[in-house]
């Protein structure tokens, strides 16, 4: 089966090879987990090895942020602007919702112009702002990805999480259902220090891997590291070693 | 000392690109014009709405709302009805974009600037 490679060492094999061609893949996670990173990494991935140009929609950051967040990776996303490889597009949730649904808009415009594969939007949470119900959002939602796939585009969609460490409390499932896979990156507090941790909570139409690993955000981007061994509760954020689960259930009773 | 500001504003206005020098007395007319104009040029695929540029470019949406619709009279922006928002974007049309991209650059220019702000300063009084 034909994969979209993320290039991120360890992640391709997480997702069997990559992400399903016209699919919409969230990433959700808090602040600073990587997220953007993520999706920069998958879009320069596509441009550079597998000549598939990109796009960046932008809810919040200038595109000069990405320039200056990219080149700190070696990544000259400026150069692949200008060789007609890449768009950097800083608009709204609303606006390119519009856009989107108009025949012959200017993100339609933009995909045929450089003939994009990818796409990367930063980030779906500011759907949440323009909508009153969940009903909306939801509805809003599904149109936006529906848009993106009927342009032939395979998206990361970011979307942020309030909790630094651990689930959010009042987390809404309503992006985790329209999209087709869904990964968490999320903060784990191990003796005293904060490392990263990444699951694929869910991939439709392919099996993936189901561990929940590490991963570090490197002078390259983000790699992916060997899994969480010998503990338990990773994604609440405070794992426990699983010998002292064991001791509590069964030798203290 | 009405004679000696003109015959001042001449001289600076002299050796200055005769295309550049049209664009600034006839279009980018005012400080905020100027940091519109700044704006869709590091953004030259933004579409969006008065209340969301004058949040990206930390102005008042009434302060902005008229010089947008000025510049778009003027063919540097383009204004579209997108369901029922009025949206602006940098012209599409590349001689458009060509002066832009000139004006942006000569701005860099400290000498340029200087020239650029007096007429500006000038035009408004």
């Amino acid at each position: 089966m034909e994969r979209m490679k993320t290039g991120i060492p360890g992640l391709d094999e997480m997702l069997f090879g990559g992400f399903l061609p016209q699919t919409a893949n969230l990433v959700e996670g808090a602040p600073g987990t990587g997220k953007t990173t993520l999706g920069m990494q998958f879009i320069h991935h596509g441009i550079v090895a597998c000549n598939e140009p990109g796009l960046i929609l932008t809810f919040e950051e200038f595109p000069q942020q990405y320039y200056r967040d990219a080149e700190s990776f070696g990544w000259n996303f400026r150069k692949l602007e200008q060789e007609g490889k890449l768009r950097v597009v800083m608009t709204s949730p609303e606006v390119s919702k519009s856009d989107l649904e108009q025949v012959g808009g200017r993100i339609e415009n933009l995909v045929k112009e450089i003939g994009a594969k990818r796409v990367l939007v930063d980030s779906l949470s500011h759907f949440e702002r323009i909508v009153e119900t969940p009903t909306e959002l939801r509805n809003t939602a599904f149109s936006f990805i529906n848009s993106l796939k009927r342009e032939g585009l395979t998206a990361v969609l970011t979307r942020e999480s309030d909790a630094l460490l651990g689930e959010s409390e009042d987390s809404d499932e309503t992006f985790g259902f329209l999209v087709d896979s869904y990964i968490m990156l999320r903060y784990v507090e191990i003796e005293s220090s904060v490392r990263k941790a990444i699951l694929t909570l869910k991939m439709r139409g392919s099996n993936h891997d189901k561990g929940i690993r590490q991963f570090e955000i490197t002078s390259r981007g983000i790699e992916i590291r060997t899994p969480f061994e010998g503990r338990e509760g990773i994604m609440s954020g405070s794992p426990r070693r699983m010998v002292d689960s064991f001791v509590e259930a069964f030798v203290r009773k | 000392m009405r004679d000696m500001e003109l015959d001042l504003t001449g001289r600076l206005m002299a050796d200055m690109d005769p295309q550049l020098l049209e664009f600034l007395k006839e279009k980018v007319d005012s400080f905020v014009k100027w940091d519109l104009v700044r704006f869709f040029h590091d953004n030259p695929h933004t579409t969006d709405t008065a209340d969301n540029i004058a949040r990206y470019a930390g102005r008042n949406e009434d302060v902005i709302k008229a010089e947008l619709a000025e510049l778009a009279r003027d063919g540097i922006l383009e204004e579209q009805q997108l369901d029922d928002m009025l949206v602006y974007s940098l012209t599409r049309d590349p001689e458009g974009r060509q002066v832009v991209e000139e004006f942006i650059k000569a701005s860099r220019d400290r000498e340029f600037r200087v020239k650029a702000i007096y007429h500006i300063v000038r035009g408004t009084r």
